[in-house]
């Protein structure tokens, strides 16, 4: 009995030093995820505690990294899971076409510019863009946020998500469709572009 | 392989972009971009919109309390 406790005392070692040097990358992550400090470190602290928790169940040590990451990832799902996060994003296949690339085109907001799609992004200021951001539900930003910040694979996504491959794929397309119907609907509210169009 | 039209052209972009496409699909879109030069505009502008918009994503300096209470935490939780 007292062998045990002496072997969980240098596995709960060994994961304090392979774990806290993936504590700054994580904060990051996590901020990253809620756009909120205080929800991050929250994370984060859960994060370490979920992971002490199941460390025995690691079977490759070196790969600590990424199974913290989905640790932290699986968190911020579940803590919204059936909640009023899951807010509706509309008709799918009306999202699905939609095109900010084609609506710029049209509407040809900047008549003078050689560079027209590039011209019209730069119009953002950076905090609308992060508002749109924090705006997608979990569902949706989760995915991409890992896609964009662990350069994960889809099968890695879905993995770490618990969801099917397709889910995955169909849940980035999406995330990026909202995102730019949020910046179209955003260039409308500051008049680059007519109010009048789609 | 298939010639794809621009609109199933379209619909492969993301995963194009997130390398998540291979063998048939993959080759049917590079056939598809090697001679449409508008769908290679349109796959141009989605790339950018992904830089755009990760180099966008919020960040926030490490708290410097934050290793002292992750690791008081776990010291507390090996007493337990």
């Amino acid at each position: 009995m007292g062998d045990g406790k002496a072997s969980a005392t240098v596995a709960e070692a060994g994961f304090e030093a392979l774990a806290l040097p993936h504590l700054a990358r994580l904060y990051r992550l996590a901020v990253r995820l809620t756009g909120r400090g205080a929800d991050a470190e929250d994370l984060v602290h859960e994060t370490y505690m979920k992971g002490l928790a199941a460390f025995a169940s690691l079977r490759e040590p070196e790969r600590i990294g990424g199974w913290l990451s989905t640790i932290l990832a699986r968190l911020v799902v579940d803590r919204h899971r059936g909640s009023d996060r899951e807010v509706p994003v509309g008709d799918l296949v009306e999202l699905d076409r939609f095109s900010l690339y084609d609506l710029i085109w049209d509407e040809d907001p900047l008549p003078y510019s050689d560079a027209l799609h590039r011209d019209f992004l730069a119009q953002f200021p950076d905090e609308e863009v992060r508002a749109a951001l924090l705006a997608l539900p979990d569902a949706y930003r989760v995915p991409l946020v890992l896609l964009y910040v662990e350069d994960m694979t889809y099968r890695e996504l879905a993995e770490a998500l618990q969801c099917p491959v397709g889910t995955i794929m169909s849940r980035l397309h999406r995330a990026r469709k909202i995102l730019e119907r949020a910046l179209w609907d955003c260039a409308k509210r500051r008049g680059f572009v007519r109010k009048e169009t789609s | 392989m298939n010639a794809l039209t621009c609109s199933e052209a379209v619909t492969r972009f993301f995963g194009y972009l997130d390398r998540a496409l291979a063998g048939e699909p993959l080759e049917e879109l590079e056939a598809h971009l090697a001679a449409c030069l508008d769908c290679c505009d349109k796959l141009a502008f989605s790339r950018q919109l992904d830089a755009f918009t990760k180099a966008r994503l919020p960040d926030s300096p490490v708290p410097a309390s934050l290793e002292a209470r992750v690791r008081q935490a776990l010291a507390a939780a090996k007493e337990t």
